[in-house]
């Protein structure tokens, strides 16, 4: 039996004075394999032409069409409809500017974040573009290569609660970044380094462990034993420092 | 996060990684604490004779006249550590119910059930320590006595399952952020967890039951 889906989708336009927030109601029969980001454009075209989202790639790489579905933040294009009941809300992720409707201004945020960790490979060597690259061993480099993956999607930082009681929070994605680049041996950052950028309150020990992030990232990174490494090497330099014959 | 809007930059300290040991130093200590006193207090299951041996060994090396005030300053220490944490202000607060509401997703709920109890038990736990460290001996027909007069059994069947809760959440979750409980056994230990709650607050009811048939 084809089944017929309700959305409920918030619509509001923060640029338009007249408008008020407000949840919309759009009917659509389910068809064999839809997913959200089908299911929105079809909205779209066929039904109404004003709704804003947002996507890009449609396979889960770009992290434009980061949503809250019945609840929970994920990728509107790597949700199937038929893995939700017919009832299904969508709001825009909370925690980011809201440019109208589903779509949210993740990119501003992600820029001052990528800024405040620094999220560059620091380093004093000269570039050689003749010189063979440095070797680096293979499981230093599939450890990075995991921690690379992240799409810069928001979703952890939406369903973390921290983050969204404390807007100074640094959330997850910014203490898996440092992880990065803590285990790179390319980067010449100290401890110390590190620690002035995440050893606070508004960094890893602010961090509740509600794992919120964990259980919605959806390409799966390791956030939670990420953020245990940070934490642990961050109380540990801290501990060394009371050491006098550490110092 | 917040956008920098200033050029202002604060000077590092170290204060929060140390304030972070402390409170998981103290909570550790809590916990230690509050499953022997469990198991302590269930000696009256095998009758007063036990309790009163119990009692007068810890007297008699005053490790109750020493230990209980430590322990209240611990738990004072731990309740400010912790108070940092916890929302106080009405919007965090309103942000976080709803938050966990719409998320629904348990670990969340935990913190909640978390922070709530921990405001009840910062209340009677107080209580609790001051009637019992202020009324010294400890002995099994005092206790039988208080928990006969019915507002002891009320103040102890809320108490009870609120710190065991308490309890129990607090060390999974400091598992989880010190990496002890890593990623691959989280769910087995969550459900250890509710396991050993519940175990704990059965053999709670069981004490409390034994103690109305203590005859004083
Ligand atoms: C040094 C401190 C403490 C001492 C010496 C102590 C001693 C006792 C004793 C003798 C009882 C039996 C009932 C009674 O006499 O009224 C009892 C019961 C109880 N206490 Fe404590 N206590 C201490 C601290 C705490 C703390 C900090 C908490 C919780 C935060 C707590 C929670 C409870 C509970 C829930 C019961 C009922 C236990 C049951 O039914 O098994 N106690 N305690
Ligand atoms: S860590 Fe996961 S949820 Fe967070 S931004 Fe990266 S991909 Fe998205
Ligand atoms: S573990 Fe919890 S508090 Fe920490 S970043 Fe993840 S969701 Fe936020
Ligand atoms: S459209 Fe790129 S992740 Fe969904």
């Amino acid at each position: 039996m084809v089944r017929k889906l309700i959305f409920s989708i918030f619509r509001y336009n923060p640029a338009d004075p007249s408008s008020r927030p407000q949840t919309k109601k759009y009917k659509l029969e389910e068809t064999e394999n839809l997913n959200l980001f089908v299911a929105l454009n079809k909205i779209r075209e066929e039904q109404d032409p004003s709704l804003q989202f947002d996507f890009c790639c449609r396979a889960g790489i770009c992290g434009a069409c980061a949503m809250v579905i019945n609840g929970r933040p994920g990728l509107a294009c790597h949700t199937k409809a038929k893995d939700l009941p017919a009832d299904i809300s969508l709001m825009p992720l909370p925690g980011f500017k809201l440019v109208g409707d589903l779509s949210v201004d993740t990119g501003t945020w992600f820029r001052s974040m990528n800024e405040k960790v620094e999220s560059w490979v620091h380093t004093d060597k000269k570039f050689d573009p003749q010189a063979e690259e440095e070797r680096m061993g293979n499981d230093v480099a599939e450890k990075i290569y995991e921690l690379e993956r992240c799409i810069e999607c928001g979703c952890c930082v939406s369903a973390c609660a921290t983050a969204q009681m404390r807007d100074d929070f640094l959330g997850a994605v910014a203490l898996n970044r440092i992880a990065r680049f803590i285990i790179d041996p390319r980067d010449k950052r100290q401890e110390k380094e590190y620690f002035e950028v995440v050893g606070t309150d508004q960094g890893i020990f602010g961090c509740m462990g509600l794992l919120g992030c964990e259980d919605v990232c959806p390409k799966h990174l390791p956030l939670q034993d990420q953020l245990a490494f940070v934490r642990r090497r961050m109380g540990i330099h801290a501990l060394k420092r009371i050491l006098p014959w550490k110092n | 996060m917040r956008i920098d809007s200033t050029v202002y930059v604060p000077a590092v300290s170290r204060q929060a990684a140390y304030l972070d040991w402390l409170q998981m130093f103290s909570g550790i200590c809590l916990i230690i604490f509050m499953y022997l006193h469990a198991l302590f207090v269930a000696s009256i299951i095998f009758g007063t004779g036990a309790f009163n041996t119990l009692a007068d060994f810890f007297e008699d090396y005053y490790l109750v006249q020493t230990g209980g005030p430590v322990i209240v300053l611990i738990f004072l220490v731990h309740f400010i550590l912790a108070a940092r944490k916890i929302p106080f202000s009405s919007g965090q607060q309103k942000t976080l119910w709803v938050q966990s509401r719409q998320l629904a997703h348990r670990d969340t709920w935990l913190w909640v059930v978390q922070v709530a109890s921990a405001m009840i038990i910062l209340l009677m736990g107080s209580i609790h320590m001051w009637v019992v460290l202020t009324d010294l001996p400890i002995t099994a027909d005092k206790s039988a006595a208080r928990i006969q007069s019915g507002f002891w059994l009320t103040f102890f069947l809320i108490l009870l399952p609120l710190v065991e809760l308490h309890v129990g959440i607090g060390w999974y979750r400091l598992g989880v952020k010190w990496g002890l409980i890593k990623s691959k056994a989280r769910n087995k230990v969550k459900r250890f967890e509710y396991y050993f709650t519940g175990f704990f607050i059965l053999l709670g009811l069981v004490t409390l039951i034994r103690f109305l048939f203590v005859k004083i």
